[in-house]
């Protein structure tokens, strides 16, 4: 096993290594692309954590990006200087002014009922804080009443479902303080000591790519630890590991925000890279699209997710401006769903492990990872 | 109040029309199919083509609907579904790649786009289904202005619902069916052909849809991504009820409906809509099995 | 469906072939010679492909007809076009994509409000040049975008006035989808109804692309009004305005004026839903010129649909490529910049009537019309300006043609004080 551990971390290393060597073959697109494929990397590990280890398919993950999103939108969106002079010199969001009653006091802190709400923004570093702060609040939230009170499989999918959709509802209706269905835009650059992080130059694909990295190796040790194993005992027989004395909830609730806090920080890390945040991000079908990337790289495998999200937007860009598929390349996507649960059920994380095994010669029982995940749902079909 | 409770009725009657189907094939099969609303979209383009091709009115639609999409949902069981059984997550992915594929199969209708022909009916533009004139407008009760169609769709649903009772709690293959809910394995050594009873009970899930999409076409527009909002409503409204209760699915429908309606009727529909998500997310929270659980092991 | 699959197999094999390679093989300069490229960003899948397929269509269609004339300069324009996918994370990368990748001069694109400002920020900072078909609800002044459809004056401070003084109706229902745009409508039209001494009872709004109509629409019956201003978007007109009926209220007696329902919802809802009520729109299919009646014809055969309709946004799209052909002969090089100050005050002959780009905000002169539906699913247009109409897109406060607020300078801040 050692060695098998020692190929996973040079596969690991390989990956690093080729994500921080990109740059010198890309011009700005491919270089502000790709380091938009990167975030959503991010993303799909986020996912394989929930899912692959703390066994919860989170159909609500777009709920954390969008909070990390929308936090570090609203700082930077006080710091651009073109959407803050509509009509005043004070720093007072240019669709406050749009939406707000007419002899309104133009001052951020009480031009509508909410709007005292942006004032510490003003701060980037608050932004930048809020938008890890947030999505871990409410996953600990939502983590501490679904696990404590046993709530699993389909239920909480269910949950997390209603809950991101209920908060989609309430950002579009909120438009004096949300800019409602546009979402933010006009923003201003993301800004570390003097250092502008405009979204087409190299500083900035490094800002994600170091980012994505350090997360990568962080979410690995974490499974290694004794909290990982724990976990990965309880997703495979929760009532066993309940019995063995392990606060189960506990571990699954801070498993469950770790995943909150990788989302919400691709989140921040998405507004840095396109320069605007939206309600969509919070819609159901960017929530299963990043399931179905974890699910394509192998959804208990870290990296395997994180690639198989950066997989299929390639395939997705590539396909949909090759002559002729602009209409068409939703067909092939969705095709590519359907045979990869049909005959890869592992992803490619799975074919990786098993081309390793086999390798090594050694049996596959060998390998640490369990290889069926799906059984943390299966309960419910009984 | 008289029309304000209606209305709520009629929203739960659409909800319930869509979960129906849902309730059989999530319910009896442990299938979280996210084409469901694909069905409903191909069993609303039913109605548009046989009203093109063949002059007939939404009557007829109903009957080829629920053919069309319970023979295309027996095609799905039998080349993905089928491979799946037991991997419930797996399910919601395979299906959601069908989903996408038939809806771009209706947009570029079936490939068709390019080779430069067009079926009059399909494409990506927006469809519309006439109405009988006699389904048009209203009619009064005890002062209370009734809108027919809505009273239509009540009385359909409430038919599918009383037909799918009958078949599953008074039939020989509904008993089958509800065997394999409880126990698949069991069933199967019981001598429940387990493999044939399933691809009937998709299909019949699916035919359902296909009903469903006939009664949408009539007062919503027809177009290839209208199913994709449905499903969610309808799985909502399956949860809450209890897997596996058709009696859960149909109170839990109705108290969604009325209480949208009664929102919407007090405030705006917007908060309705907040309200209904906010009461799905409490009653899983508090009742974590759903209202009606079935006592299973 | 065998075949279709079995090509799209071969061909996506194809694609993800191309995946490994593409990357690396870069496209230098977006102008071979005798070519200019420009970039057709609309929605070919999704919610929203429902119109902006027929927008990508008048773009291409436009196109083809210069370049039958003989292009622009003596070269041929290449459209590059992609799709936008109806969400604004697709319609960002994809405009990137033809702003720093491809370096097209002009990009034609957007349908909704939320996918232009998701676009407008790679427009701005590259300094490159949008065209911008829809109308839309104003209070925008980018130097980087033209817009050619209606803003709210162009709609409304006709319609309002007419509704009380020509209808006699007084008491205004406004109903919306939930967003930006019909948001803004209702306020420019409170403004416009207080100040021709009618009054508006309730302002309501429904989720966007939600189609349940059912307590709205009783809402409107109790309430009193005589008369229901309709800024509804989308798929969800057909419902509202099938549930109006389904519900006994006719046009007849209580109106539904709207802002958005064009021919194409029209068509869609089935033209027995509608017939009495009214629309405000600068273009209508029913014009009665031969420039029109051709416009229409031309776009049939374009996308060999014998009963396609014509709409304002499609219009717009068909007459804007025209209006940039102009300004990129105008210019001494075809550049963002160089067109963009060749196409101030530029003129055209749309099918709509005679169309000018305002020198100072970038938006158009266009002529507002009233239309009432018959049942063949045409409006027949009651009510028409003479000529065109200044754009004021910041007229809720207060903008006025002899006061503009957008100049070529940018917007001056200072009046916007409310």
């Amino acid at each position: 096993m050692p060695m098998k551990r020692r190929i996973d971390w040079a596969i690991y290393a390989a990956f690093v290594v080729l994500v921080m060597f990109l740059p010198l073959v890309m011009d700005a697109f491919w270089l502000n692309r790709v380091a938009k494929y990167l975030v959503f990397g991010m993303l799909g590990t986020a996912v394989a954590l929930s899912w692959g280890y703390a066994g919860i398919l989170n159909l609500g993950q777009g709920l954390f990006f969008g909070a990390g999103a929308y936090m570090l939108a609203m700082s930077l969106k006080l710091a651009s200087t073109t959407s803050l002079q509509q009509g005043s010199d004070k720093p007072v969001p240019d669709f406050m002014l749009w939406n707000a009653e007419p002899g309104a006091p133009t001052e951020l802190c009480c031009i509508n009922k909410a709007s005292f709400l942006w004032l510490p923004f003003q701060s980037q570093w608050f932004g930048v804080a809020m938008g890890l702060i947030l999505p871990v609040v409410l996953a600990t939230i939502l983590g501490t009443i679904v696990f404590r009170k046993r709530i699993s499989g389909v239920f909480v999918s269910i949950i997390t479902l209603a809950l991101v959709l209920l908060v989609r509802l309430v950002v579009i209706d909120s438009q004096p303080v949300t800019n409602g269905f546009n979402g933010l835009t006009d923003l201003g650059w993301f800004n570390i000591a003097g250092l502008e992080f405009d979204p087409y130059i190299v500083p900035t694909y490094y800002l994600v790519a170091v980012s994505l990295s350090l997360v990568l190796v962080g979410a690995r040790l974490l499974i290694d630890t004794r909290a990982g194993l724990i976990l990965q005992a309880v997703r495979d027989d929760q009532n066993r590991a309940r019995y063995l004395g392990f606060d189960v909830p506990a571990y699954q609730t801070f498993f469950f925000a770790v995943s909150a806090a990788i989302a919400g920080f691709a989140g921040m890390l998405y507004v840095i890279v396109s320069e605007f945040a939206s309600p969509t991000f919070m819609d159901l079908t960017f929530s299963i699209t990043m399931v179905v990337w974890a699910a394509v790289g192998g959804r208990s495998s870290i990296l395997g997710a994180c690639i198989g999200a950066i997989l299929i937007n390639t395939i997705s860009a590539t396909v949909s401006e090759t002559e002729g598929f602009a209409e068409a390349w939703k067909a092939i996507i969705g095709l590519i769903f359907v045979l990869v649960v049909l005959y890869l059920p592992r992803g490619l994380a799975g074919l990786a492990h098993d081309f390793i095994d086999r390798l090594l010669a050694r049996k596959p029982a060998a390998s640490p990872q369990p290889l069926r995940v799906s059984d943390a749902s299966s309960q419910l079909a009984e | 109040m008289l029309e304000v409770l209606f209305i709520g009725l009629s929203l739960g009657s659409i909800l319930l029309l869509v979960a129906l189907g849902l309730a059989i094939t999530y319910g009896a099969m442990g299938v979280i199919n996210m084409a469901h609303g694909e069905m409903v979209m191909v069993g609303a383009y039913v109605t548009v083509l046989s009203g093109i091709w063949l002059g007939t009115n939404i009557f007829v639609a109903i009957p080829l609907a629920f053919i069309v999409t319970a023979l295309l949902g027996l095609l799905i069981e039998r080349v993905v579904v089928r491979r799946l059984y037991g991997r419930l997550l797996d399910t919601l992915l395979a299906t959601w790649g069908i989903a996408i594929l038939i809806q771009q199969a209706v947009r570029l209708e079936f490939g068709l786009t390019f080779l430069g022909i067009h079926i009059q009916g399909l494409g990506p533009g927006l469809q519309n289904v006439a109405v009988p004139p006699f389904l048009q407008g209203t009619f009064s009760i005890l002062g209370a202005d009734i809108n027919r169609y809505r009273t239509f769709i009540i009385l359909v649903t409430a038919f599918l619902a009383l037909m799918t009772w009958f078949i599953i709690y008074r039939t020989a293959i509904g008993t089958q069916v509800r065997a394999i809910i409880r126990n698949p394995k069991m069933a199967a050594a019981c001598g429940i052909d387990v493999t044939r009873v399933n691809a009937l009970t998709f299909a019949f899930g699916s035919g359902l849809a296909g009903v469903a999409g006939v009664m949408m076409s009539g007062f919503k527009t027809v177009f290839p991504d209208m199913g994709t909002s449905m499903v969610v409503d309808g799985f909502l409204v399956v949860v809450m009820g209890g897997v596996g209760s058709l009696l859960g699915s149909v109170l839990s429908a109705g108290i969604l409906g009325e209480i949208n309606g009664l929102v919407a009727a007090a405030t705006n529909d917007i908060l309705a809509r907040a309200v209904v998500f906010g009461v799905v997310i409490a009653i899983i929270v508090l009742k974590p099995k759903g209202l009606f659980a079935l006592k299973g092991r | 469906m065998a075949i279709d699959r079995r090509r799209f197999l071969r061909n996506g094999l194809l694609a993800t072939g191309t995946v490994i390679t593409s990357p690396w093989v870069f496209q230098t300069g977006a102008r071979a010679a005798g070519e200019v490229k420009v970039g057709v960003l609309f929605s070919l899948t999704g919610g929203l492909s429902i119109i902006e397929k027929s927008l990508h269509d008048a773009t291409l269609m436009a196109i083809s007809e210069i370049n039958a004339a003989g292009g622009v300069k003596g070269m041929k324009i290449t459209a590059i076009a992609e799709d936008g996918a109806s969400d604004p994370k697709t319609y960002n990368e994809k405009a990137s994509k033809l702003v720093i990748q491809d370096k097209v001069p002009t990009v034609f694109g957007s349908y909704t409000s939320a996918s232009r400002k998701a676009v407008l920020p790679v427009f701005e900072k590259r300094n490159n040049l949008y065209f911008y078909p829809t109308y839309y609800e104003g209070f925008e002044c980018s130097k980087n975008v033209v817009y050619t459809g209606a803003v709210p004056n162009q709609q409304l401070s006709n319609f309002i006035p007419w509704i009380i003084k020509t209808l006699g109706k007084k008491k205004f229902f406004i109903v919306g989808s939930n967003y930006i745009y019909p948001r803004e409508m209702a306020k420019v039209s409170k403004i416009l109804i207080e100040k021709n001494g009618g009054e508006w009872i309730a302002d309501e709004y429904l989720e966007l692309g939600h189609s349940e109509w059912g307590s709205m629409v009783n809402k409107i019956k109790s309430s009193g009004c005589d008369v229901v201003l309709s800024n509804v978007v989308g798929d969800s007109v057909v419902a509202f305005y099938r549930e109006y009926k389904n519900q006994g209220l006719t046009h007849d007696k209580l109106p539904i004026c709207a802002t958005v329902t064009s021919e194409i919802e029209i068509a869609a809802m089935g033209a027995e839903y509608a017939v009495g009520s009214y629309t405000s729109f600068p273009y209508f299919q029913a014009i009665d010129t031969d420039r029109n009646k051709a416009f229409v014809e031309r776009y049939r055969a374009f996308v060999k649909d014998p009963k396609a309709v014509t709409h304002h946004a499609l219009e717009s799209s068909y007459f804007q490529v025209f209006l940039w052909k102009q300004a990129a002969e105008k210019a001494a090089e075809i550049t963002p910049v160089g067109i963009r100050e060749a196409v101030k005050g530029q003129e055209f002959d749309a099918p709509n009537g005679h169309v000018k780009i305002d020198p100072d905000n970038l938006h158009t002169y266009l002529t507002p019309r009233i239309a009432q539906w018959l049942p063949d699913g045409q409006g027949k247009i009651i009510d028409a300006y003479k000529e065109p109409v200044v754009p004021l897109p910041y007229v809720a406060y207060g903008e006025t043609p002899t006061n503009l607020f957008c100049t070529g300078k940018g917007l001056e801040t200072a009046k916007l004080k409310t």
